[in-house]
């Protein structure tokens, strides 16, 4: 217990004020974890190591779970893992109970976090040895499970599969990197754009953007009429319609996300956002009654926010006992390591036992600070929806062009990608096609291209993806139950829909609020 | 709408007021050409890489030294060209390194001949951890045994990243064996692959027989049991002997200086014909815009110089593994012309 | 049969047109399920639109035009006027701060419905506080480089 003498208030202190500062981070629409460690990595040049540590631990699990704030009020996903949570908490916040959605999502959030610290304080080194079987055809096959949530989350599921490639074929615009392997070469574009748009268009762009700045449009459109943004929140009154028994049925989904939070974070190269991805899917797939997933139910907050914040857990699993990051954070991350003359790696944890265990600690305290603040603040938090839309919104737009400017560290094409992507979001939403499978398949195209094609380049045949291993047949058998799950269900809704729609025939005119929750999704 | 008008002008007169005395609080240079806020742009995206590291740790003295405030932005190559390319007022400024250059003889779409678009500046630090790689259970136990057996018609398969660093060595190695064992290099086949983590996983899975990687990120997979599937050896580190002996004695995790060197040449001979040894230094330098003033370039120069002979740089980037390695402006431009001469006759030569 | 199968499967990509190979894929699924959207979903719908049944979208639906194309305007001139500014203070993000404050409250006064003097107060000491905040606590105080 050596490594006691090495805990201090001060450590407490920084672990306590990364989650803070980690909160508002993730809170404003467009600003990261990865930003917010980014920003503070130079700071622990003059913290030293276990101070500096503390502090980035802290703001890595604070803007991880941040990112739940602007999703359930603003609709605008604060972070990219956080973009399942929109699909309930949205539209549980225009019914009136943001804070409850807050609270629901802040408890799932600590309890996947600190299931993942506790998997990789026992497991990490079993783990990394079971994730390096992981190879580019089983990679594939994880995105591509990940890919199948967009069947079941469309409304339509033809159009909603249209979407989804057109999510695919928009990330992969610009250069097939060589830093993932590629030839470098650029294709899907004219020539002339390639100074624009050569790396092709940024991820969180593209998602504050296409939620965002198009809802704006939208609202503009129909002349910002209701000055309220939640017309029915109700504040203030204690009564938020947050109980503990929403959990109750619900540890099962609980502890599900948290795994596959965990499990998707340790692979090195599987982005963080597939993390709530598949966990939202699993959750619709599995749970007995999923029908109004992406309505308002909190079971969908329980998935998404307790897998996300499971990632943190999880991508520390290849860091430390690899050297390899698991997602861009702890890409970050290892900065702070080097900056301190500290090499990660498969010795990691043996050499460094003291600042392995420091690293558990401010771990495990920055959840809890997490929690509590949050918790807590909830109630004020909430508020923000009362700002009137007419200051709201501007602050908006000003916040996500922050977002988009600082995410490459300032590059002015991501600025104008906001609009782009604000136009099209708007456009697609009148035509009827739909932002959630789209907004999937782009997120994902990318790493679907990459491991595909290096796949087939290696073992030169499609039936590899089939044969290469146990993994990749339980896999498939994933993929295949997670179709035919949504096909059942999504034929068992056209045909409830049917029913009531013969009930209710005549009255044919939509409420506003249901309108704009349809065009929310 | 006067009301607004009238407000508008009010706040903007009082935003050029705020402006004005903000402006002039700003730390200024009051006695060189390069003054206010100063921007240096990378040629990666990553801030935990070498690149990011070894830029801020020059950046930082500079700052410090000029009196001026400076900021580090990992944009990333294509970027960054990009951004360097609009600002001649010296404001941007770029630090890379040799990709820079190898990605134009490779022909990477994105890259231009830095010699001919931009100004080359002061070259600051090497990092000498450019490394080949085997499985600790491989057959081959070094570099000649591996060109041996590509000379013999046996394939052998190396992970490395396309289009620059990653993949000169790789090219050196074709060419010599094209000189000692002709007609055989096509036997040494390259598997292109991404990132460090995926070109582990490529030797993890047997899809490859040697890795590029780096004594940084591989030097803890050398000291696993041979019977750990992620056990892994050096053959070959790309540095020169002399690079390499500036490196701190106890070297880099538990392998030690003099245990590096057995890796370097002349212990691995890697040929470029006429008795030349092929080394490669990734060496970090400045670019500047080619209309950026003059006295800029000289202004740094200088500061750097003074830098250098203070002595405390050269020590924060030993700690960090890299090796100090400062050349003025013209010094540095003639060498690394010279150097990419040099790299335009291998990669020509394979081809 | 065993053969043929796998001869049908097998596939070899020349690395010099790989970044084709899935954009390819890609397009042809993109195509075929276009194909199906266009026979069960709009040519259904554009015979609708031609009895007079249904509205085409954005082109036939009524909008409030001045907002809707303010925002677009007033978002274009932000995100130009903001580079150009910024350039002639560099990297300081005065481009951000000063632009920021004159779309605050221009996009204020847009979707303002009620203009009592207390609205236009708020709106101006908004259009001061936010953006300035905003630049001190990033562009100071962690050094993020803005506009």
């Amino acid at each position: 217990m050596e490594f006691l003498s090495l805990l201090d208030i001060t450590f407490f202190l920084l672990a306590g004020l990364g989650a803070l500062v980690g909160i508002i981070f993730g809170a404003i629409p467009g600003m990261t974890a990865t930003m917010a460690v980014a920003v503070c990595l130079p700071l622990t040049y003059a913290l030293g190591l276990n101070h500096g540590l503390a502090l980035l631990l802290g703001l890595y699990v604070g803007g991880i779970s941040g990112g739940m704030v602007p999703a359930v009020l603003l609709n605008i996903p604060g972070t990219p893992s956080s973009i399942t949570t929109t699909f309930d908490g949205y539209p549980m916040a225009q019914k009136g109970e943001g804070e409850k959605a807050l609270r629901v999502s802040v408890i799932a959030s600590v309890v996947g976090g600190l299931i993942s610290a506790a998997v990789l304080f026992f497991f990490a080194p079993v783990l990394a040895d079971f994730s390096i079987k992981f190879s580019y055809v089983e990679k594939f096959l994880i995105i591509f499970l990940a890919l199948t949530v967009i069947a079941s989350l469309s409304s339509n599921m033809l159009v909603g599969i249209f979407s989804g490639v057109i999510g695919i074929w928009l990330s992969l615009v610009g250069v097939y990197s060589t830093s993932d392997g590629g030839n470098g070469k650029t294709r899907l574009m004219f020539d002339a754009m390639e100074p624009y748009l050569y790396e092709g268009f940024s991820l969180l762009p593209v998602l504050i953007g296409i939620f965002g700045i198009s809802t704006i449009l939208l609202e503009a459109e129909k002349g910002v009429k209701r000055d309220i943004a939640g017309e029915r929140v109700k504040l203030g009154k204690g009564n938020s319609g947050f109980s503990l028994s929403i959990f109750k049925g619900r540890m099962t989904n609980l502890v599900r996300s948290s795994f596959i939070g965990t499990f998707v974070g340790m692979l090195p190269g599987v982005g963080g956002s597939a993390a709530s991805v598949l966990a939202y899917t699993q959750e619709k797939n599995l749970s007995k009654d999923s029908s109004q997933m992406g309505k308002g139910a909190p079971q969908g907050l329980i998935a998404s926010e307790s897998a996300n914040n499971a990632l943190t857990g999880g991508a520390l699993i290849p860091l430390l006992s690899l050297g390899i990051p698991g997602d861009s954070t702890t890409a970050v991350l290892i900065g702070a390591f080097t900056l301190q003359g500290i090499q990660v790696g498969p010795l990691f944890i043996p050499e460094n036992v003291n600042t392995w265990y420091v690293m558990m600690t401010a771990l495990i305290f920055a959840n809890i600070v997490m929690f509590f603040l949050m918790f807590y603040a909830i109630k004020h938090i909430a508020k923000v929806v009362m700002v009137p839309k007419h200051l709201l919104f501007p602050i908006i737009v000003m916040m996500c062009v922050v977002g988009a400017y600082a995410i490459n560290y300032g590059i002015m094409f991501d600025v104008w990608t906001l609009l782009i992507f604000g136009v099209l979001g708007y456009v697609i939403q009148k035509v009827g096609l739909e932002v959630a499978p789209l907004i999937i398949g782009f997120i994902l195209g990318s790493q679907a291209e990459i491991y595909f094609v290096k796949s087939l380049e290696s073992f030169g045949t499609f039936s590899i993806f089939f044969t290469k291993s146990p993994i990749a047949m339980v896999l498939w058998a994933l993929i295949v139950a997670s179709v035919v799950f949504s096909i059942v269900v999504g034929m068992k809704t056209r045909a409830k829909q049917k029913m009531e729609l013969s009930q209710v025939a005549g009255s044919t005119q939509v409420k506003p609020g249901k309108d704009r929750d349809q065009n929310s999704r | 709408m006067i009301v607004s008008n009238k407000l508008m002008t009010s706040v903007g007169s009082a935003a050029l007021m705020a402006a004005l005395s903000v402006s002039s609080g700003v730390a200024m240079a009051q006695d060189g050409p390069l003054r206010g806020n100063v921007r240096i742009v990378i040629g990666s995206t990553s801030t935990g890489g070498d690149t990011y590291q070894n830029s801020s740790i020059v950046a930082d003295h500079l700052a410090e030294h000029l009196d001026i405030n400076m900021k580090v932005d990992a944009v990333g190559a294509s970027s960054a060209f990009r951004t360097l390319d609009r600002d001649s007022r010296g404001n941007t400024l770029m630090i890379f390194h040799d990709q820079s250059y190898l990605g134009y003889l490779y022909g990477v779409q994105g890259y231009d001949n830095i010699f001919e678009k931009y100004t080359v500046g002061p070259t600051v630090a090497i990092n000498p951890g450019n490394a080949y790689l085997v499985p600790k259970d491989s057959s081959y136990e070094n570099l000649e045994q591996i060109m041996a057996a590509v000379g013999d018609g046996e394939t052998v398969r190396v992970a490395i990243q396309p289009g620059g660093v990653s993949e000169i060595g790789f090219s050196a190695l074709k060419n010599a064996i094209s000189i000692e064992y002709p007609g055989m290099e096509d036997n040494l086949v390259a598997v292109n692959t991404g990132s460090q983590s995926d070109k582990n996983q490529q030797l993890f899975d047997d899809q490859v027989d040697m890795i590029h990687g780096s004594v940084q990120a591989n030097e803890q997979y050398t000291r696993l049991p041979e019977d750990d599937q992620k056990a892994m050896r050096f053959v070959w580190l790309t540095a020169r002997q002399s690079t390499i002996e500036q490196a701190p004695e106890e070297g880099m995790g538990k392998t030690s200086r003099e245990q590096l060197l057995e890796y370097v040449e002349p212990n691995v001979h890697v040929t470029m014909g006429d008795d030349e040894n092929f080394t490669f230094d990734k060496e970090f330098f400045f670019l500047y815009n080619k209309d950026m003033d003059p006295a800029i370039v000289e202004q740094i120069d200088e500061a750097l110089a003074d830098i250098y002979a203070e002595g405390e740089i050269q020590e924060i980037q030993k700690n960090a593994f890299f090796i100090p390695n400062f050349k003025p402006s013209d010094e540095a431009a003639a060498y690394l012309t010279e150097k990419m001469a040099r790299y335009e006759e291998i990669i020509s030569n394979i081809k | 049969m065993e053969s043929g199968l796998s001869s049908l499967l097998s596939v070899s990509i020349d690395f010099e047109t790989s970044h084709l190979f899935f954009p390819r894929i890609i397009h042809w699924i993109l195509a075929g399920l276009f194909a199906l959207i266009l026979v069960t979903k709009v040519a259904p719908f554009m015979a609708a639109v031609k009895r007079g049944e249904r509205k085409l979208p954005i082109v036939g639906e009524a909008r409030d035009s001045f907002r809707f194309f303010g925002t677009l305007v007033l978002i274009v001139a932000y995100f130009y006027l903001m580079a150009v500014v910024g350039n002639m203070f560099p990297y300081t993000g005065y481009g951000f701060l000063f632009v920021s404050m004159g779309f605050v409250l221009l996009m204020a006064f847009l979707y303002m419905h009620e203009w009592t003097k207390k609205a236009v107060i708020t709106a101006v000491i908004t259009a001061i506080v936010a953006p300035s905040l905003a630049w001190f606590v990033l562009a100071k105080l962690f050094k993020i480089t803005l506009p």
